[in-house]
């Protein structure tokens, strides 16, 4: 059998073929979502070393006083502007070492050439508002506010930063600054606030 | 987590003799996988950027609308991510990424009919009529409307063969089907496509 390929199904293929466009939010949303897969993942994990340590009520008293901050934790996921996902990636013209072909795929994004498509996700079930403040925004509160997603109360942006280093922090409820506790902690916070310190584009 | 595990193994891993720029993407995608089951997140965003559009594109194919489309590709990147631990690297991910995302789309196309019995006389989408139509657009909307009529079976093996270029043993690993059925499946779907598609072409 030689594959059915025949003129008719050659031209059905060719308009089934070409890539749908895609909204970047789609992208964010599915790692929203991994994120809130990591974050279960991490909390089962607690409770597991917590049992076994013999220290549940601790460990309750402990989650108490967080929950009444409303902080649990925040991270900073990535992800490179797309240029049509695998269809820019298997025209890549010359054969080039892998990284140096992600490094032409970020400068075929039209924004900004050297920028990088970085994705806070931030965990505060019970806020009502979270901002994104950093000197990529002059540390303005009004510029950044963060999505929520209702299922699993994490907090989302995606922001495009130039690459270099950049200093950041969360703003819960327009009052509470809080760092980001899954990086690395700024000595030179502006203000004199706690700040975070987010690397783009590393060499 | 975060730190620089991928980018250390970018730099480091030998490439393919890069004949081709397939051969080299394909490293790349290699990487990824690599470093995503490492629990690099960055690898893994890597990895949906990657293949969004061509998971979205079979959804879409599969699935009547849109956000069920998108909400099967999302499931399917939340079930990679758990499942990465256990993929083996020796399997290819292609694949293994297809198997997951088929099944999620079988799922959410037995939901879409429990729906769909649900409004059957409500909301049957009119057939639109080629008079007032650009040639280019009816055609692509009778195609639309003879794969949609396939069985899901055919269907899915349709695709998978000739828009995504699956061999029939990464099918065969991706439907758990034997290569001689989901010849057979592809088959019927080509005879069936042509035999409506014939008379109504552009």
């Amino acid at each position: 059998m030689i594959d059915d390929r025949d003129e008719m199904i050659d031209r059905i293929a060719g308009v089934l073929r070409p890539l749908p466009v895609v909204d970047d939010s789609a992208k964010a949303r599915v790692l929203v979502a991994v994120a809130a897969e990591r974050e279960r993942d991490r909390e089962q994990a607690t409770r597991r070393t917590q049992r076994r340590a013999g220290s549940s009520m601790r460990w309750t008293i402990a989650v108490g006083s967080l929950a009444a901050a409303a902080v649990f934790g925040a991270f900073v996921l990535r992800t490179r502007p797309q240029v049509g996902g695998i269809a820019a990636a298997s025209v890549a013209p010359s054969p080039t070492l892998p990284h140096a072909q992600l490094a032409a795929r970020n400068e075929a994004s039209e924004a900004d050439a050297a920028s990088e498509s970085v994705q806070f996700v931030f965990r505060a079930p019970a806020a009502s508002t979270v901002r994104v403040v950093g000197d990529f925004n002059a540390w303005d509160k009004g510029r950044a506010p963060m999505m929520r997603d209702s299922g699993s109360g994490l907090w989302s942006l995606t922001l495009a930063l130039r690459p270099g280093r950049h200093v950041y922090a969360f703003v819960v409820d327009d009052t509470l600054w809080t760092r980001d506790p899954r990086a690395a902690a700024a000595p030179d916070a502006d203000f004199g606030r706690p700040g975070s310190v987010l690397l783009v584009g590393r060499p | 987590m975060t730190g620089p595990h991928h980018l250390r193994l970018l730099n480091s891993r030998q490439p393919a003799p890069a004949a081709q720029a397939d051969e080299s993407s394909a490293v790349t995608r290699s990487v990824l996988v690599h470093a995503a089951r490492g629990g690099d997140v960055r690898a893994f965003a890597g990895l949906v950027d990657v293949y969004y559009a061509r998971c979205l594109r079979f959804a879409l194919h599969m699935l009547s609308s849109r956000s069920d489309a998108e909400e099967a590709v999302q499931d399917t990147f939340v079930r990679v991510y758990r499942a990465l631990p256990k993929y083996e690297e020796r399997e290819a991910f292609e694949p293994w990424l297809f198997r997951i995302l088929a099944n999620r789309c079988r799922s959410a196309g037995a939901r879409e009919r429990r729906h769909a019995e649900l409004v059957e006389y409500g909301d049957v989408p009119e057939r639109s009529v080629a008079s007032g139509h650009d040639d280019a657009i009816a055609w692509r909307e009778e195609i639309g409307l003879a794969l949609s009529a396939l069985p899901d079976e055919q269907r899915e093996a349709f695709l998978m063969r000739h828009v995504e270029d699956l061999s029939y043993e990464d099918m065969s690993v991706a439907t758990g089907a034997g290569v001689s059925a989901l010849k057979m499946r592809v088959k019927r779907a080509c005879d069936a496509l042509r035999a409506r598609l014939t008379e109504v072409g552009p």
